[in-house]
C-alpha cells in the first residue's frame, strides 16, 4: 500500500503595476470598469503596451461593464472558486472593445444555460480592495 | 470622466492543494524512517542500490529486491547554503541543504546538514543522521532532524560509485 499525505503550496507575493493596470483595479474597487485606447481599439483589461506593436498604449475610457462570451469552458467548484456551485470560465468580449476578459460565467450552476453569444454583465462583490476578484462574476443578462 | 487614483501593487498568490503519493516502492523507505531505518532496495539487474528506492530500478526497469537496512552514515556529494527568508521557512538563514550519498547506496537523499557553519560544510564531508524522538517519529524525512558531521573527506570525490557501476542488466 502507497502512503499519501496532503500538501500544500503557497508563494503569497505581490507583484507592482503599471499605471494604468493599477488604475484600472483602482476602478474595480469603485465598481467602475477600464479599457485603453490602442491603435488598433479599446483594449479591457487594459495593458501598458499594446502587444501587437510595443507601443505605448493611450488614455483609459470607462466602459459599461456588459459584454459577450465568446469561449468557455465548464468546470466543477473547488475551495476557493469565485462562486459555490458549478460555473465557466470564460473569455468575456466587453462591448467597444477588442480582444475579451477572462472571468467566471455564473449561470446557477445549470451548465445548459451557458453558450458562445451569451450576453453577461458585471456582478460586483460589496467589499471590493481594487483587485480583480472586485469583479466576482458575470451573469447572463436579463432578456 | 474622473479616473480613481491607480493602485500600486496587487497580490499575486499561487496557492495549491494536492495530495502526494508516495508509491509503494518509497513507501517502504518512509516506513522505515518512521522505525529509525535506512531502508535500501538493490536491482537484480544492474546491481544499483537506492536509498530511497522506488518500485523499479530507473536504469533497466527491473523491479527492485527486498529492503534491507543501511548503517546511516554518508557523505555530502553537493549541497547549497540558503540565505534567502521566505515565508514558512522553518530554519533561520544561513543553513545547509544538501545532497546525502547514504554509505552502500549510489543515489541521494536530499536533508538540511547542522551543527557545522555553513562556510565549513564541503563535498565529500561524512555525515550521520540525527533521529528526532520516539513521539515525533513518522512516515516522512522529518523523523531524521538533520545531519550533522562525523569527520573530514575521507575519499576522492571524483570516484562516486555509480560512475563505476556498469549500465544495463547484468546477464546481457
Amino acid at each position: 500500500m502507497s502512503l499519501s499525505a496532503p500538501y500544500t503550496i503557497e508563494f503569497p507575493f505581490r507583484r507592482t503595476v503599471g499605471p494604468k493596470i493599477g488604475t484600472f483595479l483602482a476602478g474595480l474597487r469603485e465598481a467602475r470598469l477600464f479599457g485603453v485606447r490602442t491603435a488598433r481599439g479599446v483594449l479591457c483589461p487594459p495593458l501598458e503596451f499594446d502587444p501587437v506593436d510595443g507601443a505605448a498604449t493611450g488614455e483609459l475610457v470607462e466602459l459599461e461593464p456588459v459584454g459577450t462570451v465568446t469561449t468557455w469552458t465548464w468546470v466543477p467548484a473547488r475551495p476557493g472558486d469565485p462562486v459555490a456551485h458549478d460555473f465557466a470560465w470564460a473569455l468575456i468580449a466587453i462591448d467597444g472593445t477588442v480582444g475579451a476578459l477572462f472571468h467566471c460565467v455564473d449561470v446557477g450552476g445549470d451548465q445548459d444555460q451557458i453558450k458562445t453569444g451569451l450576453r453577461v454583465r458585471a456582478k460586483w462583490r460589496p467589499d471590493r480592495s481594487g483587485d480583480l476578484r472586485d469583479l466576482w462574476c458575470f451573469e447572463a443578462e436579463a432578456p | 470622466m474622473t479616473l480613481p487614483e491607480p493602485v500600486e501593487t496587487t497580490s499575486s498568490p499561487l496557492y495549491m492543494n494536492y495530495t502526494y503519493v508516495a508509491g509503494t516502492g518509497r513507501s517502504v523507505f518512509l516506513r522505515g524512517l518512521n522505525e529509525r531505518r535506512l531502508l535500501a532496495r538493490h536491482c537484480p539487474g544492474c546491481s544499483l542500490v537506492y536509498a530511497p528506492a522506488p518500485e523499479f530500478c530507473s536504469r533497466c526497469l527491473r523491479p527492485v529486491g527486498p529492503p534491507f537496512e543501511l548503517p546511516g552514515t554518508g557523505e555530502v556529494s553537493t549541497f547549497c547554503v540558503v540565505n534567502f527568508p521566505f515565508p514558512g521557512q522553518v530554519y533561520e538563514p544561513p543553513y545547509v541543504v544538501a545532497h546525502i550519498m547514504l554509505d552502500g547506496a549510489h543515489n541521494r537523499l536530499m536533508h538540511l546538514v547542522r551543527e557545522v557553519a555553513p562556510e565549513e560544510v564541503t563535498i565529500g564531508l561524512r555525515v550521520e543522521p540525527v533521529w528526532v524522538d520516539d513521539d515525533e517519529l513518522d512516515t516522512s524525512t522529518t523523523s531524521i532532524r538533520y545531519f550533522r558531521p562525523i569527520g573530514r573527506p575521507t575519499r576522492d570525490v571524483a570516484a562516486v560509485p555509480y560512475a563505476q557501476t556498469p549500465i544495463g542488466p547484468a546477464d546481457a
